[in-house]
């Protein structure tokens, strides 16, 4: 590309400013050499392509036979990149690679992926390097070094909690997202562990009397009476919202006795899960408090062994 | 001789594992290019790429990306590679498959970029014939694209229709008397 001049940049920069989202990515395909490529408005030694992936020769290449594997839609970095295109992707290089080892008579390939500048990207879309390696080949020559185990212990400590959230240990966070908004967590864990225990005590009351009802036939119970049962029992937030829900669910009026069977069940069902879950998001949080207070503590140490 | 990768899935080692499921584990292994790397591996004991079945590698794949997320978010660094040493030629060490995820700095003294050559057109187009040839041989390319799946279905198709018409005569025959 020419070099630009100042008020021709600014122009540029002006331009894509005002571009809507989807006129920004027919520009970055204009500007991409390996979008031009898939459309095939340059020309390459395609060696395989489908729907969603193609693969060429490099033109410059670090060995003969040296493959790119392509996503065709444009990503700049692997984390854009879709799962069920990057295991496609890789299914490519899999079939790739063992045709690489049959025609070439090499006794491997290296599979790379930069991800960044520093990582030796050098062109804005995600690919993948398959290249044919040999014995006696002069790039990619790697020795691996010792690390301590403190290292690996700072690394643990700073990635496990992220990656787990981020892997789906699903149950947890479909729970935080269902749940209505928890006293604070600030007291300090005897304090919390106390109240949990009476929480606990407290629903179970509740839900004993729930269930005496269901067989007393709940129809009989006015909105007043329960009311009145509630205040005699100790005051506590949840509770009180859990037998609101129960009096609004009665005062639906003109309603069969079957179906008021069914609400009480259904509240029922409420209960057990809370109970749990409120548990579980106590304890995930005072997890998260931990381990922020590690990482602050262990990026410090890493980035200084980086340096 | 015992595989190191099976001894740190067994616990043996004393490398830190992060995550581990049925398929695959993910571990900080004692040794490493970059402090914080992170290695795949699945559980089952496979020595090279093309060993591993699709669902598995998928699987590692999609687990490797989420890596480089965490990486990206917590390790402070600016890029991450994602390495596959795959074969004696590839410069692999244990016989085992694995994926490395890198984390990445300006100036981390790793050097993983290559010379790049000029090959001649000629030669080009010779390895780009044979690697095309060898494409077509290997029935694996197949399971992407469905060029390769589709005689094998009319064929069946075929059979089918043949002994339809079979079950026809017979019946014909039967009426006859």
């Amino acid at each position: 590309m020419p070099e630009m001049n100042e008020e021709q940049r600014k122009a540029l920069e002006e331009k894509i400013k005002n571009m809507s989202p989807e006129e920004l990515r027919e520009f970055q395909k204009q500007q991409c050499i390996f979008c031009q490529i898939i459309a095939g408005k340059v020309p390459a030694k395609k060696i395989y392509e489908d729907e969603k992936s193609v693969a060429v020769l490099d033109i410059n290449p670090a060995a003969k036979g040296h493959i790119l594997i392509l996503p065709k839609e444009h990503y700049a970095i692997m984390p854009q990149v879709p799962d069920h295109e990057s295991g496609h992707l890789f299914l490519v290089v899999k079939a790739l690679s063992q045709i690489l080892l049959r025609a070439l008579k090499v006794s491997g390939t290296s599979i790379f992926i930069a991800n960044g500048l520093a990582a030796g990207q050098k062109a804005q879309h995600f690919m993948i390097h398959l290249i044919p390696r040999k014995e006696g080949d002069d790039f990619l020559i790697l020795e691996e070094k010792w690390f301590a185990e403190s290292v690996r212990q700072q690394v643990k400590a700073v990635v496990q909690p992220r990656l787990q959230e981020l892997l789906g240990v699903k149950k947890e966070v479909f729970v935080q997202k269902t749940l209505p908004p928890v006293a604070p967590q600030e007291e300090a864990e005897e304090e919390a562990a106390a109240e949990e225990t009476k929480e606990e005590s407290v629903e179970e009351q509740v839900e004993e009397q729930v269930e005496e009802k269901t067989e007393e036939e709940i129809e009989e119970v006015s909105v007043e009476e329960a009311a009145e049962e509630l205040e005699e029992m100790e005051e506590a937030p949840l509770k009180k919202s859990a037998l609101k829900k129960k009096s609004i669910a009665k005062k639906q009026p003109g309603k069969k006795h079957e179906k008021k069977k069914v609400n009480s069940h259904e509240k029922k069902d409420y209960h057990i899960p809370k109970k749990e879950s409120k548990k579980e998001t106590k304890k995930e949080t005072k997890k998260e408090h931990k381990s922020e207070k590690k990482e602050k503590v262990s990026l410090d140490d890493i980035a200084h062994l980086f340096r | 001789m015992a595989c190191e990768y099976c001894e740190l899935i067994k616990g043996k080692t004393s490398a830190e594992i992060l995550y581990a499921d049925e398929d695959l584990i993910v571990a900080v292994r004692e040794t490493g290019l970059v402090p914080g790397q992170i290695t795949i591996i699945p559980k089952e004991h496979f020595t090279i790429l093309e060993m591993v079945p699709d669902e598995i590698l998928k699987k590692c794949i999609t687990i490797a990306n989420k890596v480089g997320i965490v990486i990206f978010e917590k390790l402070g660094c600016q890029g991450t590679n994602i390495l596959v040493q795959n074969g004696l030629g590839g410069g692999q060490k244990v016989p085992h498959f694995s994926l490395e995820v890198l984390p990445r700095r300006e100036g981390d003294n790793l050097n993983l970029s290559w010379k790049p050559q000029q090959l001649m057109e000629e030669e080009m187009e010779t390895t780009f014939l044979t690697l095309k040839e060898e494409g077509e041989k290997v029935v694996n390319v197949g399971k992407s694209s469905s060029k390769k799946v589709f005689p094998v279905a009319e064929k069946a198709e075929k059979i089918v229709k043949e002994e339809g018409k079979e079950n026809y005569l017979l019946k014909s025959l039967k009426r006859i008397p």
